[in-house]
């Protein structure tokens, strides 16, 4: 889905393993980005949430610099899921509210809300995190990203760490997310069937290179470099 | 008891000295060395001290003070450095820290008239106020260390939420000084009913009546807790911004692929 002008503009970015990083996301898009240990996923997504900054190259945002933006307030527009949950002490209610009552933002109601999003119950708000399970756990981290009501939501593989059924369970929830929010997805994940179920967009990474990108499925099914072929395979 | 030691009697410390010695014999501890190095090391430090003491109580307090004053602080700044080690500028923060809480107290002591400004009292009073807060800055540095190592995954989902490093490293600050406050809070419960404190046995034994010593060892001790918490709070809010760079992003933590 690519409409109008890209919501972020990645232009010869280099970092680490990265190198010469081209990519625009439209919004509204679910970008799937995928490829082998080490080839600089995660920090893709670090650098599109600015807890890295690239070497060389430029990234904008509505066609604006990055740098042009309050580092914190770009932060929350452009939230982030780590694979691990890394919830903070205290209560769901307590992560939830981190983001937005940092800026005055928290409603009253917004605990709840947020609760629904995710499916979970809301007598879960004053449960103390360490009582949840993963896949909760993994839930409560994604509604926290939420609450601060980001126009883009970068995942790092959400689900890794979670069994078969949990992982069904997530991912119901994110595309019901998707869907209803129409909110621009960047995830990264090595689960090839998720791409296919969750994203529109692939993109292949190979020794920090771009290698292939297209859309999903195709570029899963009718691969055209020979790097994704043999990565497939 | 006789407040004089002579020396054939300490001879016999030899004693205490084989114990550990045989210990590690016996259990080819490898420790031989150590054991009897430590020990004659020891000995000539404590009577070296001893001697300079005696030199510098007969000083003027004028001279005599702010020479032994600095000489404690420029070695335990350089002792607690050690454990911030990989920080920036750690010496000179440390330095600065010690003598901010020795004028400090220092000053409470004398305008309070608690003690007078003799060698005698200001310098082994000092020295373990000076002492313990070194202690204090160079745990409150180690375990910030190893909070920021522990929490990188937190700081980083903090940092993405919008969070500025004050906001972010909140937790590791709070546990910082918690670990910090919290053995010496249980010290002073129980001060006087497991052990009595080195001070006031060395005042009884000294001859001074236990009334007297115990004020004094309450003057040391409260100081002592004073310096202490202040110590830990002071090292742990100047540090914690040196694991941030400017762009509040996380220092000295590689970023590893997850995949």
């Amino acid at each position: 889905m690519r409409e109008g002008e890209p919501i972020i503009r990645l232009k010869d970015i280099q970092y680490g393993p990265l190198q010469d990083i081209n990519l625009n996301v439209y919004p509204g898009e679910r970008v799937i980005v995928f490829g082998p240990s080490g080839s600089g996923k995660s920090t893709l997504l670090h650098l599109f949430n600015r807890l890295l900054d690239a070497e060389k190259g430029s990234i904008s945002f509505y066609d604006q610099p990055y740098e042009s933006y309050t580092i914190p307030k770009l932060r929350r527009k452009i939230g982030l899921v780590l694979q691990a949950p890394h919830l903070f002490p205290g209560t769901v209610l307590d992560n939830l509210k981190f983001g937005p009552s940092m800026v005055d933002e928290w409603k009253d109601k917004q605990g709840e809300e947020l609760l629904e999003y995710v499916q979970l119950p809301s007598d879960y708000l004053h449960r103390s995190v360490d009582q949840l399970s993963g896949g909760e756990k993994q839930r409560v981290s994604l509604a926290r990203t939420l609450a601060n009501k980001p126009d883009v939501l970068l995942l790092d593989e959400p689900t890794s760490a979670l069994d078969e059924q949990t992982t069904e369970d997530i991912e119901e929830v994110l595309s019901m997310l998707i869907d209803k929010h129409q909110i621009t997805v960047i995830m990264v994940t090595h689960q090839l069937s998720q791409a296919k179920r969750l994203g529109d967009r692939g993109i292949y990474l190979e020794d920090g290179r771009i290698m292939e990108e297209g859309p999903l499925p195709d570029i899963l099914e009718k691969p055209k470099t020979e790097e994704l072929q043999s990565f497939l395979v | 008891m006789s407040p004089e030691i002579s020396n054939q009697s300490l001879l016999f410390l030899i004693v205490f000295v084989l114990v550990p010695l045989s210990l590690s014999y016996y259990y080819q501890l490898g420790q031989n060395k150590d054991i009897i190095w430590s020990s004659i090391r020891g000995t000539v430090q404590l009577f070296l001290i001893g001697y300079a003491l005696n030199y510098l109580f007969d000083l003027p307090p004028y001279i005599g003070i702010p020479f032994m004053i600095s000489v404690m602080i420029i070695v335990a700044s350089f002792h607690a450095r050690k454990k911030g080690e990989g920080l920036p500028n750690v010496l000179w923060t440390i330095l600065l820290g010690l003598i901010i809480i020795e004028v400090s107290v220092l000053s409470l002591w004398l305008v309070a008239d608690m003690i007078e400004f003799t060698p005698s009292e200001v310098i082994p009073m000092s020295g373990m106020v000076i002492g313990n807060s070194m202690v204090a800055m160079g745990l409150a540095l180690e375990r910030m260390k190893s909070e920021f190592k522990e929490n990188e995954g937190r700081l980083l989902a903090a940092l993405s939420l919008g969070a500025e490093p004050k906001q972010a490293s909140h937790i590791i600050v709070q546990r910082t000084l918690m670990a910090s406050l919290i053995p010496n809070a249980d010290k002073l419960k129980t001060v006087g009913l497991v052990q009595l404190p080195g001070m006031m046995t060395g005042l009884i034994l000294g001859g001074v009546s236990p009334v007297m010593a115990i004020k004094y060892q309450l003057v040391i001790s409260l100081s002592i807790f004073s310096a202490v918490s202040l110590s830990a709070i002071y090292i742990t809010l100047v540090m914690y911004r040196y694991f941030f760079n400017k762009k509040m992003q996380l220092k000295q933590f590689s970023h590893q692929e997850s995949s």
